[in-house]
């Protein structure tokens, strides 16, 4: 279980403040929010890379708020997949592994292994640029849940992808999760991202994390009003 | 429609025409040295003439021997350094970008005065240079220090816009996955910043070989090729400086031809 307590974060003026959030084993909690609210931030603090001014995270009781990015666990998948463009989609997934000391036949096996979850062992040899929008997803993910991180973080992983593929890539991600079975926090402002993926649905604003809710509890909430009136306005215009 | 298309061919003409006047510019000295060449006088300076091959020869080793050592070291030195720029905001960050830059907007013969007072054996540092062996003033090594000073801004520039142009989210991606910093860069920054340190490298050791008035300040001999035409030219005359000035002009086409089709590739 991973247990964020009384976060401040201070980035200039803005401040993110998470007063306190559980996330499960195997739970996939997605963060939804206006943009610019710190989604992002907050995301990247959990990786390591912003320091904050005051409280804790913890992973299964061990506090882990001041390990530097590589040692943490928590692995990440931008926006825009950050594939490594100078390697092929074997080197890429392999790169976690390596670094981590694994020796030459264990990568092997664990790549293959993955790439046949994730049905991508054909494109092992290609390079990112030769990749589909979808493909460079699933290269992401494999990349990202090889290494048995123990949470995988996402940030907004289908803005680039079009309805059709969003919706492909959505059941994709079910699919993997019954699978595999790890735990993720999913950054995004697509309330059918989060109604159709999330087990429960965090909400930021103004940098500051205001509850957690499960689904249905989230779409009766104050909060999911703006994206429902969305969702209404355009049921009312098709009919 | 017509009206219309007419409209793009004239903006198109008066296009072609004014870049064709800029490449007229800058080929007719390149004609004009190779219409300028006296074969003879050529042969004489290159093979036939013990005397002047010989000064011919080694100027041009010279030249580049030192451009390459300088360019390597100034290459070696100014890849952390371009990092840092480009990655991280410190205190003094806009003061250490104008200091580079200097080099570019002083006259040459000032740069020279100011590699002699700072490393000359009376200069700032003299004493420090004197002891390591590497004192300037009219030695090879004040060659190389000239010549690192001059192009310093172009590879320190050229490195931080190449790393700049690599997406950070990469790296953070990387460091994620269980890599540390010096992993990172050496996996993954470094590797992606090849095409710029490629064109730093080529393009500072351009500016290297081409620096004439430092040197002459600091590094009166040994010679380099440089100091050699500007000498043949007020003692043998034109036809001399022409002979050694187009084997520089070959030597630089070559390469910038050369890097041009390697990066096509």
């Amino acid at each position: 279980m991973i247990v964020v307590e009384d976060l401040v974060v201070k980035l200039g003026d803005f401040t993110l403040e998470i007063p306190r959030l559980e996330v499960r084993d195997r739970e996939y909690l997605v963060v939804m929010g206006p943009s610019g609210v710190g989604k992002t931030v907050f995301l990247l603090t959990l990786a390591g890379f912003f320091t904050p001014m005051r409280g804790r995270i913890l992973v299964n009781g061990r506090n882990i708020t001041r390990y530097p990015p590589e040692k943490r666990g928590f692995t990440l998948i931008p926006q825009d997949y950050g594939l490594f463009p100078h390697m092929t989609v074997y080197e890429n997934i392999a790169f976690g592994l390596e670094v981590r000391g694994f020796n030459k036949k264990d990568v092997r096996d664990r790549v293959e292994w993955i790439a046949e979850v994730l049905e991508i062992k054909n494109i092992l040899g290609k390079k990112p640029r030769e990749l589909s929008g979808g493909e460079q997803q699933r290269v992401a993910l494999a990349r990202a849940l090889v290494v048995k991180p123990e949470i995988i973080l996402l940030d907004e992983p289908f803005s680039n992808l079009d309805p059709r593929r969003r919706a492909g890539a959505r059941e994709f991600i079910k699919e993997l999760r019954k699978k595999l079975g790890f735990t993720a926090i999913h950054v995004t402002h697509d309330l059918v991202d989060a109604v159709e993926l999330g087990d429960r649905i965090a909400y930021m604003e103004s940098g500051r994390l205001l509850g957690v809710y499960g689904v249905e509890e989230f779409l009766k909430s104050p909060y999911a009003r703006p994206y429902i009136d969305n969702v209404k306005a355009l049921v009312k215009f098709l009919r | 429609m017509l009206a219309r298309a007419r409209g793009v061919e004239s903006f198109l003409l008066t296009i072609a025409i004014a870049s064709s006047i800029i490449v007229f510019f800058l080929l007719s000295p390149i004609i004009a040295l190779f219409l300028m060449l006296d074969p003879r006088v050529f042969r004489e300076s290159w093979f036939t003439d013990p005397v002047l091959s010989s000064e011919a020869w080694s100027a041009l080793f010279l030249t580049i021997q030192a451009s390459l050592l300088s360019t390597t070291v100034l290459c070696i030195l100014s890849i952390p350094l371009a990092y840092l720029l480009a990655r991280k905001s410190f205190l003094g960050k806009q003061v250490v970008e104008g200091l580079i830059d200097i080099p570019l907007m002083i006259p040459h013969a000032v740069a020279g005065i100011m590699v002699l007072v700072a490393y000359g054996r009376r200069g700032v540092l003299g004493w420090l240079t004197s002891s390591l062996g590497v004192a300037v003033d009219d030695s090879f090594w004040g060659i190389v220090a000239v010549m690192m000073f001059v192009s310093a801004p172009i590879m320190v520039d050229t490195l931080k816009l190449g790393f700049k142009s690599i997406d950070e989210s990469i790296e953070l991606v990387a460091r994620s996955l269980g890599g540390s910093l010096w992993t990172v860069f050496r996996r993954i920054t470094l590797p992606l910043s090849i095409p710029s340190i490629l064109t730093g490298y080529i393009l500072s050791w351009a500016r290297a070989v081409s620096e004439v008035g430092a040197i002459l300040i600091v590094a009166y001999y040994p010679k380099t090729i440089n100091v050699l035409v500007i000498e043949w030219f007020n003692t043998y005359g034109l036809r001399y400086a022409v002979s050694l000035s187009i084997v520089l002009v070959l030597l630089s086409l070559i390469v910038f031809i050369a890097t041009r089709m390697v990066f096509r590739k």
